[in-house]
């Protein structure tokens, strides 16, 4: 929205500079976009008067005229009597108008921030001297206009400077109204002036018209009128109306009018839409005028107005001329039976105002904001009125902005009333009253308004303030139905003074830090261990396409599927976070990265879960990793796995695999016979799974042959590290001693049983023991291999003897020899 | 009624399938020939069940071939020992280098976020990923159909949920949660961090997913006053400097009065006087946001803002694309090592 600082002026005085007043409205009222000095390209324009005007022979449109400047530019040529000569090809220049006269050296308005502004001289046309030139309203950038040079209409002196006859020395506020959407007042220049007052501190007198409610009218001509029916209250608070007659459709609206639409942006198109186009923007009361012979022949028998819901599949032709078919949200307004127009967007066409019309019946309303977003978006209408009808415009406005209209109608257009004013008004509402006292805005706010600082504010924008001590009454002006509570008052209190002479201060209260959630604390943990392992964290999208769940596997059918996406990329919830990593792996091999683990800490969703007591959706917590190596050869299982133990190390926790049977989403990417089911030894709870992917993912996501990875559940793993308990065991005094021993099994002896099995001998010796593997070996085409493993054992009390330790190293080997139906090499 | 047993086509057709090593070949099969001929010559109004019919035939043998191709490729899968530390003949895996890991910039200033609040006594709790339009718009003073509504731009599920738009999801849990320690003469304090959605096309300046940090404070006696103080306060030791802030009033729902709140741009980030960076909306609580969850307006009040974690991160290393955040690109990622 954009708004003349001149126009507000109109209203309210304001002093400072237009920078500064900028600030004050971004600090108080709405954000500011832009401002643009539109003054700077009128400067040289002066007004001058047509003394004479005579054609050039033998051309078909010049005319050399003699122009009086009032003697004020300098440095021209001039006649005996100081006249300025100036040719000039317009159809309406005659001796005796005033015109806008640009002389040599001053640069046509039009062309003012083209890269080559077009700067005037002095021209010689079929032989004659013109001197600069007489100006159109196109050439002096004010509005587009083919009827030839622009005719000064006001009262001036030649010579006079044209910006300041049509106070053009003027700055263009851009507004960025979304945050005006619960302001409909602001969105007309009164208010707008209302709020530029009161944010300075000043009253603002609302214009005398605008106050009056209840204008009265005294007919010249009594035409026959219709009866006006809001069918359902829902649709419309109020419609009121009135016949005009005698309009003047091809009068001109006063150019200083013209000037005003066109720096708002509204292109001026005659007198009679110029007056309802200048009142919307002046109020923020929208307004329409129909043919009223054409209305009444349409109505036929029921001469009324009715205020309804589209029927059916009816249709509507448009002002625009293009018909559309109607839904049952909007709102129709109709001749009798016979739609005229939909209501706040747009007139039907089978009313049009033309040439031919007589009479008008000109129709002042609101419509249910609701109702009309619809419509507007339904059918694509963004004009000003609908923009402004769907803020909420209060029924009150609708009767000064009528009277008002039928004003300047009469004076610009010479038309005269014909009817009484008719109306039906559903909506009447009481007066807002709202009361509050003078320590809930202060203790809300943090602030020392006194009450009379507090009533002052308030009246200054029009609101009427009794205070009773401390207790004040507030009674809330028309045009603010959005002010309800006492919050509301209080955020007009601190808006109005400004937020930002509040002083600042923390809160008062018994001071402590927080901790952590020790979940999040946890996983922040494996977060920092991963990366410290050489992997990289990623964040992936919550939404997948159907595609990416098929080729991991997953069942699109138990996934949340988003009902409204812009893109087919978002379709549904995933289900795990596996899939998303490995839509990575290729696209980062393709950059040239052949080694590299990412990693997410995330959530994932699936139907199948059920929903929480508070009936939403359960959610998943979820670490997935992922490791690739373009080159590697072997099994890759063992490095995903080596991550997994690398983090349940450092935890304290001991991890057990077991063969992965049937598993659910997350399971389902991973390859069964080269993956594992991962569970906590200690509580024997299932923490995720760890593995190679099946074939047909790993096409599908065109993975390399080295890569592998898991996914784990981090509640779980929470709770599996809340049983670590004590880790650390006293150190011994006396020194340790090692046996390598290498155990040739059957090659299905798991390697677990050999660790178990040991471990087991292990157990009953009171000494400090560890089995770590050290070599797995297996010749081309044997079906036995041969396992190597190291004992250390350490004494509490003792260096050991050798034979004490052969005798402990001998019940290993008899344990695991047994178990395995191996032996020792 | 056409004469072919298409029951039993298919239970053949599926045999067939099962006993292959190359599946595909039985899609081949005339037995589809005959059944799409067949259709042809059927009376015109038996026709749709019978094509309907035919067809999934088509699908189901499709299936099982799918099916079939991938029990064959996996049967060349050599099954591992899963309790073995590494390969047959190999050896102890190495982990990647050390200097290679890097932690998302997002999370990584998300942890800062944190860390700041809960020092100055916030709780942390992560918002959710999915929710319901009560806890989104219903219970934070949004009436139905309003238009504040549409400024969220929300995904919906066929269920109706809604992935959150603002960490505000949590909200209404964080008072509710609150209300005792509040009526035991405590104070809520509270922030919600995590993932919101908005149905946005995605270019330099706009991702359909980004991450929030929302805060509440409730007490008998917070103001305005407190609110701009704590935020001022965050903002100081987030950059490390003290800053000049400044309002504007804005319009949300579940707030009364509600503010922009912007900062001088720090110089830290290479700020010069008079360039403001607008930070988040804040405001006073609504009542009705408060009475939603049971705490009574007249005897306590709230503030509460909101807003994103991009901006910090984008403005800290200068980073001149969103949509890098979540391209999983390491090149983007292992520019952020720690």
């Amino acid at each position: 929205m954009i708004i003349s600082v001149n126009w507000l002026k109109k209203f309210t005085s304001i002093d400072m500079p237009v920078e500064q007043l900028a600030t004050l409205i971004g600090e108080r009222l709405v954000e500011i976009e832009g401002i643009e000095n539109i003054g700077e390209k009128y400067q040289n324009v002066i007004v001058a008067k047509v003394v004479e005007c005579a054609p050039i022979e033998g051309t078909d449109h010049l005319n050399a005229t003699k122009i009086d400047d009032g003697g004020v530019a300098e440095g021209v040529e001039r006649d005996e009597n100081g006249l300025v000569q100036v040719v000039c090809g317009a159809p309406n220049v005659r001796a005796g108008m005033m015109v806008a006269w640009l002389p040599p050296q001053s640069t046509v308005p039009e062309t003012f921030h083209d890269a080559e502004p077009f700067v005037l001289s002095v021209r010689p046309l079929r032989g004659v001297n013109s001197n600069g030139m007489l100006a159109s309203a196109k050439e002096l950038d004010l509005f587009d206009d083919h009827t030839g040079i622009l005719e000064v209409d006001k009262d001036c002196a030649p010579g006079s400077k044209f910006a300041e006859v049509y106070e053009l020395n003027d700055y263009l506020l851009d507004i960025e109204n979304k945050s005006l959407t619960h302001r409909p007042d602001a969105f007309g220049v009164i208010g707008f002036a209302r709020e530029v007052a009161g944010i300075q501190g000043k009253p603002f007198t609302t214009p005398d018209w605008l106050h009056d409610i209840a204008p009265q009218f005294s007919p010249v001509q009594n035409l026959e009128v219709p009866t006006v029916h809001i069918e359902d209250p829902a649709l419309s608070d109020r419609f009121t109306a009135i016949v005009l007659s005698g309009i003047n459709e091809t009068a001109q609206s006063p150019v200083q009018l013209q000037t005003y639409l066109a720096r708002s942006g509204v292109r001026p198109i005659s007198a009679s839409v110029d007056v309802s186009n200048y009142l919307m923007l002046l109020t923020g009361q929208p307004s329409h005028t129909y043919d009223y012979d054409k209305f009444k022949a349409l109505a036929g028998d029921d001469f009324s107005i009715r205020v309804r819901s589209a029927r059916f599949e009816e249709k509507l032709t448009l002002l625009d001329g293009k018909e559309i078919t109607l839904d049952q949200a909007d709102i129709v307004i109709a001749a009798g039976n016979e739609a005229v127009g939909l209501a706040g967007a747009m007139g039907g066409a089978n009313t049009i105002v033309d040439e031919t019309t007589k009479n008008v019946l000109l129709e002042v309303a609101t419509f249910d904001l609701y109702h009309l977003r619809s419509t507007q978006m339904r059918h694509g209408i963004f004009s000003e009125a609908i923009t402004r009808f769907t803020k909420g415009v209060p029924a009150s406005l609708a009767m000064p902005v009528l009277a008002e209209a039928v004003r300047q109608l009469t004076e610009f257009t010479g038309a005269s009333v014909s009817s009484d004013i008719i109306e039906d008004y559903p909506g009447v509402r009481e007066q807002i009253t709202v009361n509050i006292n003078e320590q809930h805005i202060n203790e809300t706010l943090g602030t020392h308004f006194s009450a009379n600082d507090i009533a002052e504010l308030l009246q200054n924008v029009g609101f009427e303030v009794a205070f009773n001590e401390l207790d004040a009454t507030v009674r809330v002006p028309y045009w603010r139905e959005d002010i309800h509570i006492p919050e509301d008052i209080i955020e007009e209190v601190g808006r109005l003074a400004g937020f930002d002479t509040i002083n600042l201060t923390l809160p008062r209260r018994e001071f402590s830090a927080t901790k952590p959630q020790p979940f999040d604390a946890l996983r922040s943990q494996v977060r920092a261990l991963l990366v410290r392992a050489g992997a990289n964290e990623v964040l992936t999208y919550s939404f997948v396409h159907g595609d990416m769940l098929k080729k991991a596997g997953q069942n699109p059918d138990d996934a949340y599927r988003i009902v409204n996406s812009i893109s087919p990329d978002l379709q549904y919830y995933r289900q795990s976070l596996t899939p998303n990593l490995l839509n990575l792996v290729h696209p980062n091999r393709k950059a040239g990265y052949d080694e590299f683990a990412i990693f997410e800490c995330n959530k994932a969703h699936r139907k199948s879960a059920g929903q929480t007591e508070e009936n939403v959706p359960v959610e998943f917590d979820s670490i997935a990793l992922v490791i690739a190596k373009a080159k590697a050869k072997g099994d890759a299982f063992y490095d995903a796995k080596h991550y997994l133990e690398y983090v349940a190390d450092v935890l304290g926790l001991t991890l057990r695999y077991e063969p992965l049977s049937d598993g659910d989403a997350t399971a389902a990417p991973f390859e069964p016979a080269r993956s594992a089911a991962i569970f906590d030894a200690k509580s024997d709870s299932y923490l995720g799974v760890v593995g190679e992917y099946k074939k047909s993912v790993q096409k599908g996501f065109k993975l390399p042959d080295f890569t592998a990875g898991f996914e784990i559940n981090p509640r779980a793993l929470h709770e599996a590290v809340q049983n670590v308990g004590q880790r650390y065991q006293a150190l011994s005094r006396y020194p340790g001693t090692e046996r390598d021993i290498t155990f040739q099994t059957p090659s299905d002896v798991t390697f677990q049983t050999i660790i178990n099995e040991a471990t087991n001998a292990l157990t009953d010796t009171n000494f400090i023991t560890t089995v770590v593997p050290l070599g797995i070996y297996q010749a081309e085409g044997s079906d036995e291999k041969n396992s190597t493993v190291r004992i250390k054992l350490v004494s509490y009390n003792k260096t050991l003897t050798n034979e004490e330790v052969t005798a402990v190293i001998d019940s290993v080997i008899a344990r695991v020899v047994e178990a395995t139906k191996g032996r020792v090499i | 009624m056409s004469t072919i047993d298409v029951q039993g086509v298919l239970q053949g057709l599926l045999q067939q399938v099962a006993a292959s090593d190359t599946p595909r070949e039985v899609l081949k099969a005339p037995e589809f020939k005959q059944m799409y001929g067949a259709i042809a010559i059927l009376p015109a109004e038996e026709r749709g069940a019978f094509g309907r019919e035919v067809n999934q035939v088509k699908v189901t043998v499709e299936q099982a071939v799918e099916a079939r191709e991938n029990e064959l490729e996996s049967a060349d899968v050599v099954a591992l020992d899963v309790t073995a530390p590494w390969s047959v003949n190999g050896t102890k895996p190495q982990l990647l280098p050390t200097n290679q890991g890097t932690q998302h910039p997002l999370t990584k200033e998300l942890d800062n976020v944190i860390d700041i609040f809960t020092r100055m006594g916030f709780d942390a709790i992560e918002s959710r990923q999915i929710d319901d339009d009560h806890h989104m718009f219903g219970t934070l003073n949004f009436p139905e159909d309003h238009p504040a509504r549409d400024g969220y731009d929300t995904f919906r599920t066929e269920e109706g949920f809604i992935p959150p738009a603002h960490t505000s999801t949590m909200q209404h849990r964080i008072l509710k949660d609150g209300k005792a320690q509040l009526e035991a003469g405590g104070h809520i304090a509270a922030i919600s961090y995590g993932r919101v959605f908005r149905n946005e096309d995605v270019d330099a300046t706009h991702e359909h997913t980004f991450y929030q940090v929302e805060g509440v404070y409730v007490s008998k006696t917070a103001n305005l006053g407190q609110m701009l103080g704590t935020l001022r306060s965050f903002f100081e030791t987030y950059y490390g400097q003290t800053l000049r802030i400044k309002t504007q009033p804005a319009y949300f729902p579940f707030v009364e009065p509600g503010l922009e709140f912007a900062i001088e741009k720090p110089a830290a980030i290479g700020g010069k006087t008079g360039d403001w960076l607008e930070m988040l909306g804040c405001g006073m609580i609504h009542p009705n946001v408060l009475r939603e969850a049971g705490i009574d307006p007249t005897q306590y009040r709230g503030f509460a803002w909101g807003g994103g974690v991009e901006r910090l991160v984008m403005l800290k290393y200068g980073i001149e694309d969103l949509r890098h955040f979540e391209a999983g690109k390491l090149a983007f990622l292992r520019k952020f090592k720690s």
